[in-house]
């Protein structure tokens, strides 16, 4: 049976469904901002810095959703077996990587107006600016932005991480609660 | 009186009444603006250029005379890497073409709305145009202010891969608000 809302077992299918999304497009969004970095200014640059800044937008959109879904769904409770401290550095990096995923792009944001290069969603909307055009504010934004983005990426690993030890090392079910499947419990 | 005498006389008579009735003002950058914007990506972006000059004659507050100048090395859109391209030779090519000019050779006047037909030079490429500004008399002298929208193409304004109008607009909105300071006739 298809869960829609969280369970007491696992996340629903619509939380699970953030979730991965959100991992795919800033997964994409990295390796998309790292590289048109990395370019030469030229059009290549203008097109790929344009597409990262509406991917940017879209994944803030996704996240507020995702964040208004997520007030009204509790996520299931871990196993009494995960340790007092454990609970805690969970619940500060969820909490920590929601915040990121909204401060980046907005800093992101910021640095475009700032910039003045202004962004078209994919083309298809004028979005406004947040501030008026300032070279030095741009500078601040843009660091901003690299250092936020910087800390959301390692905050991405430990995240990963714990995931991946709960599901692969521990088997406690802990990361089964974000997948569609039921877990091979350690007997 | 010897004829040639008389003809001379005749000639500076001549050349002091059309100066009498023509009235010159310089133009300067302190206190005026010229500015541009085109599309970046679907969204405007906006600079301005810092140096310009040139020389305005009025006849019976009409325009008899209009030779300006600009220099497209001191063009400022905030950003110093998009300033150093445009000064390449995909764009303005300062080094080989140093000055943008227009030279208004006739001019119609209705009331402070100003017509001037003229050509403009930019990047060795001449194009007739018709530029309608307001000439307004303010206390601290006239005050010449309109914008031209022009096709950077027909001037090989961002040529190569930024001709490319979906990324980079052809069309470009010029705004100038430029004071004039009056030249002693010379007599």
């Amino acid at each position: 049976m298809v869960h829609y809302r969280n369970s007491s077992e696992a996340y629903g299918i619509i939380a699970q469904a953030f979730h991965w999304l959100v991992v795919a497009l800033v997964l994409a969004q990295l390796g998309l901002g790292v590289f048109a970095a990395s370019l030469p200014i030229g059009l290549a640059r203008l097109q790929w810095l344009s597409r990262h800044k509406s991917l940017g937008l879209a994944i803030l959109a996704v996240v507020l959703l995702r964040l208004a879904w997520r007030a009204m769904n509790q996520p299931p409770p871990l196993p009494g077996s995960i340790p007092g401290w454990q609970r805690r550095a969970a619940v500060v990096t969820h909490w920590l990587l929601y915040l990121l995923l909204v401060l980046a792009p907005l800093a992101g944001w910021l640095h475009a107006s700032a910039t003045g290069l202004s962004v078209n969603w994919f083309g298809l909307y004028l979005v406004p600016d947040l501030v008026a055009k300032d070279p030095e504010l741009a500078e601040v934004f843009k660091q901003l932005h690299l250092a936020l983005v910087a800390l959301l990426a390692l905050l991405i690993v430990g995240h990963a991480g714990a995931a991946l030890r709960h599901a692969l090392w521990l088997r406690d079910g802990v990361a089964h609660r974000m997948l569609p499947w039921k877990p091979r419990r350690k007997e | 009186m010897k004829p040639r005498a008389l003809l001379l006389l005749l000639a500076f008579a001549l050349v002091s009444s059309s100066a009498a009735s023509e009235e010159c003002y310089s133009v300067g950058a302190a206190g005026g603006s010229v500015s541009f914007e085109l599309r970046q990506a679907g969204a405007p972006f906006r600079g301005a250029f810092r140096r310009f000059g040139g020389a305005i004659c009025l006849a019976q507050d009409r325009m008899a005379r209009i030779d300006v100048w600009l220099e497209p090395a001191s063009v400022d859109a905030g950003l110093p890497e998009i300033d150093a391209a445009l000064k390449e030779k995909e764009f303005f090519e300062t080094a080989r073409y140093p000055r943008i000019t227009f030279t208004g050779n006739s001019g119609e006047a209705r009331g402070e709305q100003q017509t001037a037909r003229g050509t403009l030079e930019i990047k060795g490429r001449r194009r007739e145009m018709q530029v309608t500004f307001s000439l307004r008399r303010n206390e601290g002298g006239p005050v010449v202010s309109g914008s031209l929208t022009l096709n950077r193409l027909d001037y090989g304004i961002g040529t190569g891969e930024w001709s490319d109008t979906k990324w980079l607009g052809a069309e470009v909105k010029v705004d100038f608000n430029v004071k004039l300071a009056a030249v002693k006739a010379p007599n």
